[in-house]
């Protein structure tokens, strides 16, 4: 009996938080997409979307741009992740990739505007080896580009664990039967690492949706992304109902996406 | 002697400092049951490691089927491992564990099933193949990873400690299955274990380690009767282990009184000790006693009771009885010249062979 | 085998090389004279100079750090009692209900996040500044505490408490004698976590802070915006020189916890 008292305590502010910070304000961004500029029931956001092309071509731009941000983060964590469980001091090699998640996602930005630039460092190099100069800054390449830099981290690190959880005996009992480094990989490492692939597609692939700082900075304007749809709708047009539509597509999204790569989670059990 | 199956020849192996292996010498023939027994960290893994190859030699050779094996990876070597934590792979039922290695080789579908089902029969799990791995005991686990080794028809199983993670009674019952399955299948076993009982039980030869080192090889009976040094005899069953004087050829002195041995070929008046199993005492009157005790404790073990003794001297005593005996009572202690085995020290295992030989031969 | 050997050093070598160059690239900079990240101009400490007279900055940096700390200890008070009652609920529906509405806000992308936050306190009539920044950070670290306290709680499980209630303890000794010495590094990470999460965070505070405050990241972007400044390259150098020391304090606390903690099991490996 006292336990229960006790459990009620410790969860009024909690549940005072998940009902006001977590329940009302999805709710609210549900409402609002149900409402015009002058906050009249309406449908017409939810019709907008999906009968104008551009927010139909917009959303599509964002989810291929996401992917392929995605893709190349995978493409070149995994292997760095593989590599890094092998080192000898592998948990300071890892802190010391982390360390660079510590910087402001902006400040790494800014630093992409001065290489990027017309006169920076990457156009330099590009004249030096003859091919001269070109338009980087504001081009969908350097939005791509900067978000893969940014992800990497946040890719390696869930992958790195599910290599770490990976039993040596299970490489050696592979090749043991017989398996090549290529059988070994494609049977047993990828299958069993998988967990962590999905939880690295989950951390990177939903914020790729949304980094619309990254699109004014870098990608100009002319990278929209539902993220910088919602920030445009919200701070600068002011049609909070449409801001709340795209929230709500947004959300949906991630829904897909989580549901997707969902068993991560229930599968990372099996080591027991 | 028929070519050996495996051959090591002058191994040695270390890691930074410490050396795991120190100049391993070791044959082993064709379709016996081989056990490496020792305490943790004695270098049995190792060894096992430089035959499935996962483990490189810093020196020496080894050689398989009469081959030099060094050089080859794992996965082309004809030995198949039974790991300790079993290592199956998670992310595969029991059939296609099982089948993992047939599916490397482009064998043919039905001939995968119709392997693997015997497989699984031959370790008794008919039935089991769609269960996933998180669903098994620990048994079970234990005969799905013996059916995936068996299934590739290696020359030579490799057992690492498979038994370690069982309880008291399966451990019993494994131990028969695994004996019955290597004569039935008629390779070679290489068998690890810290387990004395186990090693006697299962093996057709044990080697004995410790600190890298093979001190002493040979049936179960000769390592449990003859024990080459004080390590072997402590670490081998129960044993009374105490210091003596080899007076002359079959004649040795301990607790103060000369007694009648069955060893020899020592110097006269060299210190020894002398070991004597618990289970050759034999408790009789004081008058016919060769040794006087005094009862301290007894323990009822089941088939017979473990009893701790004192003697005049202040010597500790194990014996074995089938009968109790009052605490606190004094009774005699008889034994035959033969319960005595006398061992000299720092004697290498060629010389106490060659020891041997020479008194042996004369009975 | 050496060879592949060198191939996968040159690889991991490679991508610590592109993590860490725009970082190094920013900071080198932030030494040069003149006013671009074009040509490095010849060593000067002017724009670290020029930083320590930039009183804005400096409230802004101090603003941060305000937010940053109150946030995180709010958030650690509000989670750590939350993940108690979680972990003291018996029924698995209950609890797997409320720890996915745990996680919505981790998984949920920052704009949406801010989106809805600027509703919520739109519709409250919260005057938009430090206060709802204030709220809007313990919102979204709450979530990341519990996460980090309740593996903790479950490690410690139940025969421990149990133990401690066989010897007479009573709730409160059990909770401050037991329970709280035990799940103190899931406390200390989960603060440490929120902190980071704090100082790192663009887009929520973008979303709901008002014209009169700002937050570093804000003020970073707000810059960035209008082009090249080498006072943020001096700042970011600040900044990294901070992190670093973060970091490096981190690793040796981990370590230093767990050579206590190896200590300790042979310890009990010499009783036993």
């Amino acid at each position: 009996m006292k336990s229960k008292t006790a459990n009620l305590f410790y969860f009024i502010p909690y549940s005072l938080w998940l009902f006001l910070f977590v329940v009302a304000p999805v709710a609210l961004i549900l409402y609002n997409s149900f409402l015009d500029i002058n906050h009249h029931f309406t449908l017409a956001n939810y019709t907008t979307f999906f009968k104008s092309g551009t927010y139909l071509m917009m959303t599509l731009n964002s989810l291929w741009y996401a992917l392929l941000i995605t893709l190349v983060t995978l493409l070149i964590s995994y292997p760095t992740a593989y590599l890094l469980s092998h080192l000898k001091h592998k948990q300071l090699w890892l802190l010391l990739i982390i360390l660079p998640t510590w910087i402001n996602l902006l400040l790494k930005a800014y630093a992409f505007i001065g290489i990027f630039n017309q006169t920076g460092v990457a156009n330099q190099f590009l004249s030096f080896i003859g091919v001269g100069p070109q338009q980087l800054l504001f081009t969908n390449f350097s939005f791509i580009f900067v978000a893969t830099y940014i992800q990497i981290p946040f890719m390696i690190m869930p992958i790195f664990n599910a290599m770490e959880d990976l039993n040596q005996s299970y490489i050696n009992a592979s090749h043991d039967l017989g398996a090549t480094n290529w059988q070994t990989f494609r049977r047993v490492i990828w299958p069993m690492t998988l967990p962590g692939v999905k939880a690295g597609v989950q951390t990177v692939f939903i914020p790729s949706l949304s980094l619309f700082m990254l699109t004014r900075l870098i990608g100009g304007n002319k990278v929209i992304t539902l993220g910088t749809a919602i920030e445009e709708h919200f701070l600068i047009t002011m049609n909070w109902g449409m801001g709340s539509t795209i929230g709500v597509v947004l959300i949906v999204a991630m829904v897909i996406i989580m549901v997707l790569t969902g068993d991560a989670k229930s599968r990372g059990g099996f080591q027991k | 002697m028929a070519q050996p199956i495996v051959k090591l020849n002058h191994v040695s192996k270390s890691y930074g400092d410490s050396t795991v292996l120190k100049d391993i010498n070791l044959e082993l023939e064709a379709g016996k049951f081989y056990t490496l027994l020792g305490p943790s960290g004695s270098g049995k893994t190792t060894i096992l490691q430089t035959i499935s190859g996962f483990t490189s030699v810093d020196a020496g050779d080894v050689y398989f089927d009469g081959q030099r094996i060094n050089e080859l990876p794992p996965n082309r070597r004809k030995v198949n491992t039974v790991f300790q934590d079993y290592a199956l792979f998670p992310n595969m039922n029991v059939f296609d564990n099982v089948a993992f290695g047939l599916t490397l080789q482009n064998v043919k579908k039905a001939e995968i099933t119709r392997r693997v089902t015997s497989a699984l029969k031959s370790v008794h799990l008919n039935g089991y193949g769609n269960r996933e791995i998180s669903e098994l005991s620990g048994g079970q686990k234990q005969r799905v990873a013996i059916a995936r080794a068996i299934i590739m028809e290696p020359k030579m199983l490799l057992l690492d400690e498979p038994l370690s993670a069982l309880d008291a009674k399966l451990r019993r019952d494994m131990q028969y299955e695994l004996r019955e399955l290597q004569q039935r299948l008629g390779i070679t076993f290489l068998f690890i274990t810290h387990d004395q009982e186990e090693a006697l039980a299962m093996s057709d030869e044990i080697f004995v380690m410790n600190d890298g080192v093979i001190l002493q090889s040979g049936t179960p009976v000769d390592i449990y009767d003859e024990p080459i040094n004080h390590f072997v005899a402590n670490f081998i069953g129960e044993s009374n282990i105490l210091n003596g004087v080899m007076r002359e050829d079959y004649v040795v002195e301990f607790v103060g009184k000369r007694f009648e041995c069955e060893d020899a070929g020592m110097r006269p008046n060299e210190p020894v000790e002398v070991v004597m199993r618990p289970e050759d005492l034999t408790i009789t009157t004081v008058e016919n006693g060769k040794l006087v005790v005094t009862i301290d404790t007894q323990l009822f073990r089941g088939d017979y009771y473990e009893i701790a003794a004192t003697d005049d001297d202040g010597n500790e005593w194990l014996i074995h009885s089938t009968n109790s005996v009052p605490d606190n009572s004094r009774v005699g202690v008889t034994f035959a010249p033969n319960d005595i085995h006398v061992m000299r020290f720092n004697e290498s295992e060629e010389d106490f062979d060659a020891r041997l030989e020479t008194y042996e031969t004369d009975d | 085998m050496t060879k592949r050997f060198k191939f996968s050093n040159l690889y991991l070598l490679v991508v610590f090389i592109i993590l860490y160059a725009p970082i190094l690239f920013l900071i080198a900079f932030s030494f040069s004279e003149g006013d671009s990240m074009s040509h490095f101009q010849g060593f000067t400490l002017s724009h670290y100079s020029a930083l320590l007279r930039d009183s804005r900055l400096i409230i802004i940096v101090l603003q941060t750090l305000l937010i940053a700390l109150l946030s995180s200890l709010f958030a650690t008070i509000i989670g750590t009692l939350g993940a108690l009652g979680i972990n003291q609920t018996s029924r698995t529906i209950t609890r797997n209900t409320i720890l996915s509405f745990n996680n919505i806000l981790i998984v949920s992308p920052d704009v949406i996040i801010g989106a809805s936050f600027l509703i919520f306190f739109t519709a409250l009539q919260l005057p938009l500044g430090f206060s709802t920044v204030l709220l809007s950070h313990i919102a979204f670290s709450i979530p990341i505490v519990v996460l980090m306290v309740l593996p903790k709680l479950r490690e410690l499980g139940t025969s421990m408490v149990s133990a401690a209630a066989d010897l007479g303890a009573t709730n409160w000794q059990i909770l401050s004698k037991i329970v709280f010495p035990f799940i103190t590094p899931g406390i200390l990470s989960g603060f440490f976590m929120a902190l980071t999460y704090s100082l790192d965070d663009f887009a929520v505070t973008f979303f709901v802070t008002g014209n009169g405050f700002s937050t570093l990241s804000v003020e970073i972007y707000s810059r960035a915006r209008q082009g090249i400044s080498l006072e943020i390259n001096a700042l970011s150098g600040v900044l990294f020189v901070f992190s670093l020391l973060l970091v490096v304090g981190y690793y040796f606390l981990n370590q230093y916890q767990q050579s206590r903690k190896l200590k300790r099991t042979t310890r009990e490996e010499d009783i036993l």
